[in-house]
């Protein structure tokens, strides 16, 4: 575990996309695994969450739904969502486990203007720090999964870190631990496909025709991983079908953000050529020969006459000579 | 002899000038350290990160003041004529110092017209897309990446403009920066820019 909090990306820095580790082989990274379909609804997960990153207790209401709160927090930051759809005519939950899935290529990092706020490491963990995050909620826009919480009194976002802690300390996160059922996994990135493939051809040996492993390309995958039982319903379970790290008018962004470094500094540069080329404009070099002193004597200016100034389209006079 | 001088802009306009161009310069480096990483050092203008995210908002309350009273007392000056029509198509000239095809100007030239209009175009892209980036609470994730790009490139574009406008303005053609000083400037230098203005000033 000695490597486990190596930096592979820092947001805002030149380490942002080329990720530090390209310059050395990678250590294994890790991924949390949910099979939702051996989930039993428990929320045992949401309390060793609050319990070991110490999130404190959000009160909430029933709201005609099994779950606990309506949505993620600032100090919430893992909710089961139960989404109540019918599929085949039976009531079902098609739970989610609500939570950063820890991108490969993490949105939120691209997205943020503050340098070390966001770091990925190489075990695959993306963390907030939140002493360098300014407040922005660039990272809320840049999230695909719409995960990271601003809180308006700290002024700072947060979200799960993967028990970033307990991983680099050799354990699996809280909510891993606490599972009665092995619903969540924990494991290398690489024995966690394995382990999902072999679950989804369970579901699939029993019946659920279209399980699935939601582990998106548009991200480069995630680590954390779900084993979905009903993988063409993806909506109905709040699971984007298609999300991506760079959407078209962040790519616009990047590309004009280089585009404009390099126009504002020719335009610094044109200046500074044209004044070297022209220098400062001495009036008396054209046609102006009237006797001048730049002394500090000032008569009365003279006083302006009313209406607008001159933007008629008078035919063009030649100035007054005297 | 001393030169004569004519006054130019009144005490209220060259409040309105400095309130909208320091607040611009500082919403332009504090913009610039949120687009660039490599000058997010500049944040330490209005109090480094944090404190230049939370204030740049309001500065931009104050521009957007400043702005809105400019564009209500010039705004009428700064209609375009056929003469400044005429000024727009000789602008090389005007580049290259070549004055004697420079059309004759009234108060302002079509230069000024249009760096008046352009800034006050893209005064609302700036102040429509900051209130999104403001409260992204209130929008949608897509809509606001669309507001950051929108916001970046009215910055790209006021701040091409800005160096045009501080280069002219002070070390091109000695004489003006004064105009937005102390508000007068002299009669020589009404006569070669403004000449058409500089006539309506000294017509006894």
């Amino acid at each position: 575990m000695a490597d486990s909090l190596t930096i592979r990306r820092v947001s805002a820095s030149p380490d942002a996309f080329i990720p530090i580790s390209a310059l050395r082989s990678g250590g294994p990274t890790y991924a949390k695994l949910v099979d939702i379909g051996a989930c039993i609804g428990c929320k045992g997960c949401e309390v060793a969450c609050k319990e070991w990153n110490d999130l404190g207790v959000e009160p909430t209401a029933n709201f005609g739904s099994y779950q606990s709160h309506r949505d993620l927090s600032p100090k919430t930051w893992l909710l089961m969502r139960f989404n109540e759809v019918e599929v085949d005519g039976n009531l079902n939950w098609l739970i989610k486990k609500d939570a950063c899935l820890h991108c490969e290529d993490p949105g939120c990092l691209f997205s943020c203007p503050a340098p070390g706020a966001i770091v990925q490491y190489t075990n695959g963990i993306v963390d907030f720090n939140q002493e360098s995050c300014i407040g922005c909620q660039y990272c809320v826009t840049g999230c695909p999964f719409d995960i990271p919480r601003f809180d308006a009194s700290t002024r700072k976002v947060s979200k799960c870190n993967m028990c970033v802690d307990r991983v680099e300390a050799g354990l699996e996160p809280a909510c891993v631990k606490t599972c009665p059922t092995n619903a969540i996994s924990w494991g290398s990135k690489h024995d966690m496909l394995a382990l999902a493939d072999q679950k989804v051809e369970t579901l699939q040996s029993r019946g659920y025709a279209n399980a699935a492993v939601y582990n998106p390309a548009g991200v480069g995958g995630t680590h954390m991983m779900y084993v979905v039982p009903h993988g063409d319903r993806l909506a109905d379970y709040s699971l984007p079908s298609d999300p991506t790290a760079s959407p078209a008018p962040m790519t616009g962004l990047m590309f004009m953000k280089r585009l404009g470094a390099w126009m504002m500094g020719f335009g610094v540069l044109g200046a500074l050529v044209h004044f070297l080329r022209y220098g400062p404009e001495r009036l008396d070099e054209h046609g102006d020969h009237r006797d001048h002193g730049d002394g500090p004597a000032r008569e009365a200016p003279s006083a302006r006459l009313g209406g607008h100034d001159g933007h008629g389209d008078g035919p063009a006079r030649q100035a007054p000579s005297a | 002899m001393a030169e004569r001088l004519l006054t130019r802009f009144s005490f209220f306009e060259r409040i309105l000038h400095w309130v909208v161009g320091v607040t611009f310069v500082l919403l332009l480096a504090t913009g610039l350290a949120f687009a660039y990483p490599a000058l997010f050092w500049l944040t330490a203008l209005l109090g480094g990160g944090p404190s230049a995210r939370v204030l740049h908002p309001w500065v931009g309350v104050l521009f957007t003041a400043g702005m809105a009273a400019m564009i209500v007392v010039w705004f009428r000056d700064m209609f375009l004529s056929d003469s400044d029509r005429r000024w727009l198509r000789a602008v090389r000239a005007y580049a290259t110092r070549d004055s004697a095809n420079v059309p004759p100007a009234g108060k302002y030239n079509a230069g000024q017209k249009m760096f008046f209009w352009v800034q006050g175009a893209l005064a609302v892209v700036f102040v429509a897309s900051g209130v999104a980036l403001w409260f992204p609470a209130a929008f949608g994730a897509s809509f606001l990446q669309w507001m950051r790009l929108a916001h970046y490139l009215a910055t790209l574009g006021g701040g091409l403009f800005l160096i045009v406008h501080v280069y002219l303005g002070t070390v091109a053609y000695p004489g003006t920066a004064r105009a937005m000083i102390d508000g007068t400037v002299t009669e020589r230098w009404a006569r070669h820019h403004h000449p058409r203005w500089h006539e309506e000033q000294t017509r006894p």
